[in-house]
């Protein structure tokens, strides 16, 4: 998939809203909205709160996580972790991306916030090539990964599965000539990214 | 303006709202975008989708062009039409790939009425493969000598590589999915409701047809 | 030597993977002329075998030579299929004239028929419930605004908007228009999004 259809799945996201209008229900496809009262929080799609931002119709209110005490937390959760940890939400990236993109004077901190939510996502990145990594080498065909998010696992794409299929492929040749191949297939878990929650 | 009215499908008793139909269809359209083979078609909510689209449609020209409401309804209409013109023409695209396998199986899966395909889909493969015989023959084919002439459709077959892998979430708890070993012996795991895993495409087919796994 | 040519068949469509050349319509007579040599030598030392084995082995190789030139051609034409496909979904039904001449006149009946088939299809969506149809080459991307600037880049002329309002697309006017509406123009190279 490409990156911006995931953006367009994290974009169904419900956020906070304060809308400086007042209006009745709206009532769309995906859900019924409002009412609207001018100065008075309301949850929207996430694309909607971006639509409103951009006709300066609301302000957009940050979700808790994105706080520079509760980010830093999660940082040090995440360099302390063998494993992935569980991000605030699936969306995390795509929500701090259109949100400090079109409404960062609405979150206190945005530079910051900004650049914590970066390094996390390196760290993770990091530590998922170095999973990638001992997958391979464990000739693995399966591997577990919970906590990642679409974004993250998009990230690795084509290059993992690619790699695994040539793996497999590889070894359906050799098998062919030594039929007792040892092979164990590894798991995250095993080789250190993963947790049962 | 109203659109969350419940819908009844004729088939069953069950009502369904609008909403619940959209979240469907755009796992659908997941689904489809990151599996390697055509899935079962999703034409009652793809259907039901144009309807919702239409009655909006309708319902915005009675608006002021300058109301709130005609913007957000366009757009949530967009964002509805996207999803469904990419699920269609993701599908489209493997038809036509895959269209001499897909043509082959989906003959048997209509005796048993299980077929993948809707109808207008599968006059498309048809017609499709039709085309292409026919170029190649009147090309090339019919002018080459002797046996050479004949248009080999296993030849010309490309098939799915079902042992792929892909990365999954399991959406309910599942035990004793079975992973093929090389060296003959199978390894089974669990996959626990919530977990995400990466393994090859074969083995969780039929989980994915079911609604037991999403892809990711 | 034999299966020669048609692996510059092969190399011609391998150097400009993205876009299409002419229709090497020669290599092509020349190949299945070949071909036919092939055949012909292979018929005469067929019946000859039994009396002398040792042209079996020739007639073997002028075989598998013969099954690589249909292979290969086939491969040719497959592979242009596939790029004449993508131009249906690029211009949609009317070729520019420039990149029509490059396709033989078997495949510019091969893309009207695939295009043909493609718009019966469309029509077909949502038939049941009274719909006219999708157009499944728009919509591509998902929406970001429903309204984005663009930049004519050539003298196009007028452009009727769903809701009746005509704009003139002027040589390097600028324009606000939406993002439904001018997909297809700028998949053209007629607009060109300002970000």
């Amino acid at each position: 998939m490409e990156p911006y259809e995931i953006e367009f799945i994290g974009e169904n996201r419900i956020i906070s809203i304060t809308p400086n209008f007042t209006h009745d229900k709206i009532y769309l496809i995906c859900g019924e909205f409002g009412p609207f009262r001018a100065g008075l929080p309301v949850n929207v799609p996430l694309w909607l709160a971006i639509m409103l931002k951009q006709k300066q119709k609301c302000h957009v209110i940050p979700p808790d996580w994105m706080d520079v005490e509760v980010l830093e937390n999660i940082k040090e959760e995440e360099k302390r972790s063998r494993f992935f940890t569980k991000m605030p939400n699936e969306h995390y990236m795509v929500e701090a991306k259109l949100i400090l993109g079109s409404a960062a004077e609405d979150v206190p901190n945005a530079p910051e916030i900004k650049t914590i939510i970066k390094d996390i996502w390196d760290i993770r990145m990091s530590k998922l090539r170095t999973s990638m990594d001992a997958l391979m080498k464990t000739g693995g065909g399966y591997g577990r990964l919970d906590h990642l998010t679409m974004m993250e696992i998009n990230s690795v794409k084509p290059l993992l599965p690619a790699a695994m299929d040539n793996l497999l492929r590889m070894q359906m040749k050799t098998k062919k000539t030594a039929p007792s191949l040892n092979l164990n297939s590894s798991t995250f878990s095993q080789s250190g990214s993963s947790q049962n929650t | 303006m109203e659109s969350t009215e419940e819908l009844q499908f004729s088939d069953d008793e069950e009502e369904v709202t609008a909403e619940t139909v959209l979240k469907t269809l755009q796992s659908a359209w997941q689904n489809e975008r990151l599996s390697p083979e055509i899935l079962p078609h999703q034409n009652d909510m793809v259907e039901c989708m144009l309807g919702q689209i239409q009655h909006m449609e309708r319902n915005i020209n009675k608006l002021s062009k300058t109301d709130l409401r005609t913007s957000i309804h366009k757009m949530e209409i967009s964002r509805i039409k996207f999803i469904i013109c990419n699920y269609l023409k993701t599908r489209l695209n493997k038809i036509e790939k895959y269209c001499i396998p897909i043509l082959n199986q989906e003959r048997q899966r209509i005796e048993t009425d299980t077929n993948y395909l809707t109808p207008s889909e599968y006059k498309y493969a048809q017609e499709y493969v039709l085309n292409m015989e026919n170029h190649m023959k009147n090309v090339v084919l019919n002018k080459m000598p002797g046996n050479m002439q004949v248009f080999e459709m296993n030849k010309m077959a490309e098939h799915p590589n079902l042992q792929t892998h892909v990365f999954l979430k399991a959406n309910e708890t599942i035990n004793g999915v079975v992973l093929e070993d090389l060296t003959g012996e199978d390894e089974e795991i669990d996959l626990e409701e919530g977990s995400q895993h990466i393994l090859q495409y074969k083995p969780i087919a039929d989980l994915l047809k079911n609604g037991k796994v999403t892809l990711l | 030597m034999f299966a020669e040519k048609v692996i510059e068949l092969i190399k011609e469509v391998d150097r400009n993977p993205d876009t299409i050349d002419q229709y090497n319509d020669e290599k092509i007579r020349q190949i299945i002329e070949e071909m036919h040599l092939l055949f012909k030598l292979n018929m005469n030392d067929a019946n000859a075998t039994t009396e002398n084995r040792s042209l079996w082995t020739t007639v073997q190789v002028r075989h598998s030579a013969l099954e690589r030139n249909k292979r290969c051609i086939l491969a040719y034409l497959y592979n242009r299929m596939k790029k004449i496909k993508t131009l249906r979904w690029e211009f949609g039904a009317v070729l520019p004239p420039d990149i029509r001449e490059l396709l033989s006149d078997d495949e510019y009946q091969w893309f009207s028929k695939y295009s043909g088939n493609l718009a019966l299809y469309m029509r077909s969506l949502g038939q049941d419930i009274g719909y006219s149809g999708i157009d499944l080459t728009e919509n591509l991307k998902p929406p970001k605004s429903l309204f984005i600037e663009v930049l004519c880049v050539v003298d196009y002329g007028k452009l009727e908007l769903e809701d009746g309002d005509v704009v003139m697309l002027k040589k390097n006017s600028r324009h606000y228009l939406p993002t439904s509406e001018c997909q297809t123009l700028i998949r053209q190279g007629i607009l060109k999004q300002i970000m």
